[in-house]
């Protein structure tokens, strides 16, 4: 009967492996599936006559390939590869916005002082004023453009957060789920219930795309999932949901709460779909907007600082050229032209200069920039009274005249050595001296040539006795110089600002070349680390899927060796008959 | 290794996908000729691409605006260089005029010339330019610079730059009263003589060189020394005698013969009954007037004959001073062609720098067409390697055999 007993054991050993080699091969596309394999070990033997013999075979288990160190290392190049990726993508899309020809900044800025300086060449010329208010308004639309695009890459952050948090949700409920079949089969069983275990180590993976996890398997083979700083997701049978919570500050901006009471742990979450979102808001969207917000407002002071010293085409004032400047704060979101007549343009400079007739020498004085920084400044009134320059030949030196002023103002000028000096009337000191009292005419001057004794200049406001230099352009080509000149600090500040004490460093230009270069940096560099994390999550899976993976070739393999055990088999049952019924007939 | 079915398909699949967007973006690179499509793909470079492309537009708009300053100084230069034309014919009108065979009604009909000539200058100071600007008047380029002959300069003396070049401005105008308007000297007699007694006068005949006096040159007569003299004193030590009796009125004296420190002018003394301590001084006043106005008062003296000897304005003064108003225009147009030569050798250097700028563009954006084009061959072949490789590899399969 052994042999029958044999053969029987052998037929149903050779079934359960050639099943699982079947299941191997209809589950070789199934997604996280791990290959499994039939152990079998010989029955304990039989003693019979002092000998023991053999009494066949038996399934001693159903494995499943899987290495959880391998599988360990693949959830984690996949939490760090996901989030490369998410950051990349939205990178690349700021990347885009600024680099884009249609909507680059420098474009618009180059729009902009081109028209200024057309302006300069022809200050009377309507066309090339209205040329210019065109440009600074298409400048203004760019600046808002950019805010615009940069708030909807928020909005898309919120709701790619708003997605990826539904989606660990749902995969954390699947895994507590999940964890209570487990615990329920193993108690009941000795065997592994494989295919369960599968379908949990591949919602962990798809969690792990989605934010870095760490697990931490129980005695009761239930696993426990953690996220952060150690906030737990899944314990045992259990799941803790997160949540969208709106930021304390700014309401416009998605955070992600955990537990019911919703606490933000945005700060502390890293890896996947949500670290990724997380991150490249604040390294990209962010610092972009704050750098895109800071040049408006830099260009609003700037632009208006210089152009409220000027005057109109029609002698009034030049007021603000942008607005707004002071409520609400200014940004690249609100940024607008705050003229609309081409004739309110402030190009001239609001004082004229008149050298004596008599003046027998070459001497000249230039106004090169007035100082309209001062509260309560008024073009109209930038002097008080007339300033008179009179050389003064034996001490060379110039003796200036102003507001009456009783104590003597002297600029020392040796045409030897100072022809083509700057001075800046405000801040006179030794070897000249002062201008007396609090009025100080917020001017700087060039003096050049040769003065002989007596020769004098007067400066005056142009709008004495009615404004006529409609022809003066120096305020257009003071405008036209901030293109180039460093009017911002390291931080992006305006100098023209009283309230900035760091030196200029940078030109509006070069600011925007900053922000491009910063994100075009960070966007490179999320580009090679997605390549690389790719390239070693490539690596892993390759390492995982050799020790885990169905490879058909090979279950052809051992669907003909098993095939070719279960025939033999057959043959036992079959030969057992024979020897059986031969006995039979011996009856 | 053991690999597995499933994951040979995706391997493939992966690397062929990869390959597919790394030709795509040869392809694109190729159609746009460009080496780089956005900021990231290579940040340094693009950053430099900005600058230089900032840079680039700011010294087109240097070229642009030497085209203007060029064409404004071209409209100045061709109205200083009619004014020019026309001074020159006033002054051999002058000349013309000046010559005693003239009878009244000649000067009169030089005068009538003289006058047109005078409108005509007076409206080429109140050029416009093409934006409908005066030229000559400062800032104030909406008001007429001169309104009349007579009238006073209305503008003011604001010259406008234009940006030709980095920190380089160049004028674009010049103020009127700067061009049209010239030292204007004119030489007064005044004289103490004893009323009613005397009849002694001095007339000056001829000025020439018209340097003018700066010191007041004195004619004394005095009787205490036989024969009676005339004392110069040129008030600078120089003291000589003229001679001088009733008998000798008409004498034309040369006054640098008598002392080679004194002007080259030709004085007539007059009169029948000097009087000792009679006494004459002769001073050149210099003011600035305008052009029009010096020609116009010359027409009136013309037309009214006053032009001899003992009238204003004498014939030295008037060519004096019309040679001074052709030496300030001169000037001016000597200006307009310097700062044409500047705007000249700015826009050579300028363009040079647009050229550099454009090729160092070109080198840090553009592609290079050979590399890209047989990176474009390579990509592609390997591609069809992979997908024909991928075919073969998918047919192996001990399946096959079963």
């Amino acid at each position: 009967m052994s042999m029958l007993n044999i053969g029987t054991s052998a037929l149903l050993t050779t079934q359960g492996a050639l099943s699982t080699t079947s299941h191997n091969i209809g589950n070789v596309n199934t997604e996280g599936y791990n290959r499994q394999r039939v152990e079998q070990g010989t029955r304990l033997p039989n003693f019979d006559g002092g000998q023991y013999f053999g009494s066949g075979v038996a399934v001693t288990s159903v494995e499943r390939l899987f290495n959880s160190f391998l599988s360990e290392q693949v959830r984690t190049f996949t939490s760090q590869e996901g989030q490369l990726s998410t950051f990349s993508t939205f990178a690349s899309q700021v990347d885009d916005l600024l680099g884009s020809p249609e909507l680059s900044l420098s474009t618009g800025l180059q729009g902009f002082f081109d028209a200024v300086q057309d302006v300069a060449d022809d200050p009377t010329s309507i066309p090339a004023r209205q040329v210019m208010l065109t440009e600074a308004d298409t400048l203004a639309n760019r600046f808002n453009t950019l805010d615009t695009q940069l708030d909807s890459y928020n909005q898309q952050v919120n709701l790619n957060l708003d997605a990826a948090v539904k989606e660990v949700n749902l995969l954390s409920k699947g895994i507590a789920e999940l964890n209570q079949v487990i615990i329920e089969a193993s108690a009941s069983t000795t065997g592994s219930p494989n295919d369960l275990l599968d379908q949990r180590d591949q919602l962990i993976n798809e969690l792990s795309a989605y934010i870095s996890v760490s697990i931490i398997e129980q005695d009761n083979g239930a696993q426990n999932v953690f996220i952060g700083n150690g906030q737990a997701l899944v314990v045992g049978q259990s799941s803790v949901d997160l949540s969208i919570v709106p930021n304390a500050t700014d309401v416009t901006r998605s955070e992600v709460g955990y537990g019911p009471a919703g606490i933000n742990v945005s700060t502390q979450l890293t890896g996947g779909t949500i670290g990724g979102l997380l991150s490249v808001r604040q390294d990209v969207i962010d610092p972009a907007r704050i750098e895109i917000d800071a040049l408006a407002a830099g260009m609003i002071s700037t632009v208006n600082a210089q152009h409220t010293v000027g005057l109109t085409l029609d002698g009034s004032a030049g007021g603000n050229f942008f607005e707004p400047t002071g409520t609400p704060t200014p940004d690249a979101g609100n940024i607008r032209l705050a003229i609309i007549d081409p004739r309110d343009i402030a190009v001239a400079f609001p004082i004229s200069t008149t050298t004596t007739a008599t003046n027998t020498g070459t001497a000249q004085l230039e106004v090169n920039a007035v100082d309209g920084s001062d509260v309560g400044f008024d073009p109209l009134t930038t002097l008080v009274s007339d300033l008179t320059f009179t050389y003064d030949n034996a001490n060379k030196e110039y003796i200036v005249g102003y507001d009456g002023n009783t104590t003597t103002t002297r600029i020392k000028y040796d045409p030897a050595t100072d022809s083509g000096k700057v001075f800046d009337l405000s801040a006179l000191s030794a070897p000249h001296t002062n201008f007396p009292g609090a009025n100080t005419p917020p001017l700087t001057i060039t003096l050049a040539g040769v003065p002989n004794d007596t020769d004098a200049f007067t400066l005056s406001n142009s709008t004495n006795g009615g404004f006529t230099s409609v022809g003066d352009n120096r305020n257009a080509l003071a405008l036209a110089e901030l293109q180039v000149s460093k009017t911002l600090t390291a931080a992006g500040l305006p100098v023209s600002d009283p309230a900035v004490t760091d030196p200029a460093t940078r030109s509006f230009g070069d600011s925007y070349g900053i922000l491009v270069a910063n994100v075009a940096t960070r966007t490179h560099q999320a580009d090679v680390g997605q390549k690389t994390q790719q390239g070693l999550l490539d690596q892993t899976n390759l390492r995982y899927e050799s020790v885990s993976g169905v490879n058909l070739d090979e279950e052809a393999a051992s669907l003909i060796k098993y095939q070719q055990a279960y025939q033999a088999a057959s043959q036992i049952i079959t030969v057992s008959n024979t020897v059986f019924n031969s006995l039979l007939n011996a009856m | 290794m053991r690999v597995s079915t499933s994951y040979i398909f995706d391997q493939n699949l992966t690397a062929m996908l990869n390959q597919q967007s790394e030709l795509g973006k040869t392809q694109l690179q190729v159609s746009t000729g460009k080496r780089i499509l956005k900021p990231s793909d290579d940040p340094a470079g693009s950053v430099q691409i900005l600058n230089l492309q900032r840079e680039f537009s700011v010294t087109e708009q240097y070229l642009a605006n030497a085209d203007k300053a060029e064409n404004k100084q071209a409209i100045e230069e061709g109205s200083l260089q009619s004014v020019n034309d026309i001074l020159q014919r006033v002054r051999e009108l002058a000349v013309q005029g000046l010559n005693d065979t003239n009878t009244q009604n000649d000067r009169t009909a030089i005068a009538t010339e003289m006058n047109q000539l005078n409108e005509q200058l007076l409206s080429l100071a109140n050029t416009r330019d093409s934006n409908g600007d005066y030229l000559f008047s400062g800032f104030n380029s909406n008001t007429q610079p001169y309104q009349t002959i007579n009238g006073a300069y209305q503008g003011d003396e604001g010259q406008r730059n234009i940006k030709v070049g980095s920190g380089v401005l160049v004028e674009t105008n010049d103020p009127g009263n700067a061009v049209f308007e010239a030292a204007h000297v004119s030489t007064e007699i005044s004289k103490t003589v004893t009323s009613g007694v005397s009849n002694s006068n001095i007339s000056i005949i001829n000025i020439d060189g018209g340097e003018g006096l700066s010191i007041p040159l004195t004619f004394t007569y005095d009787t205490s020394v036989t024969p009676a003299v005339y004392i110069v004193d040129d008030n600078n030590g120089h003291i000589e005698n003229i001679p001088y009796s009733a008998t000798d009125s008409g004498l034309n004296v040369d006054l640098s013969t008598l002392n080679s420190a004194y002007p080259k002018m030709t004085v007539q003394l007059t009169g029948s009954t000097p009087v000792n301590t009679d006494q004459f001084t002769i001073q050149t006043t210099t003011t600035t007037q305008s052009m029009f106005k010096t020609i116009g008062d010359f027409a009136a003296a013309l037309t009214s004959n006053q032009v001899g000897a003992n009238n204003g304005p004498n014939n030295g003064d008037f060519l004096t001073n019309i040679s001074e108003s052709m030496n300030t225009v001169l000037d001016t147009q000597a200006k307009v062609g310097s700062r044409l030569n500047s705007i000249e050798n700015q826009r050579e250097i300028n363009d040079g720098i647009s050229f550099n700028m454009e090729k160092t563009l070109s080198e840090v954006q553009d592609l290079d067409y050979a590399e890209a084009i047989s990176r474009l061959t390579r990509q592609t072949t390997s591609l069809q390697a992979a997908q024909q490789s991928f075919v073969k590899v998918q047919g192996l399969s001990l399946f096959n055999f079963l």
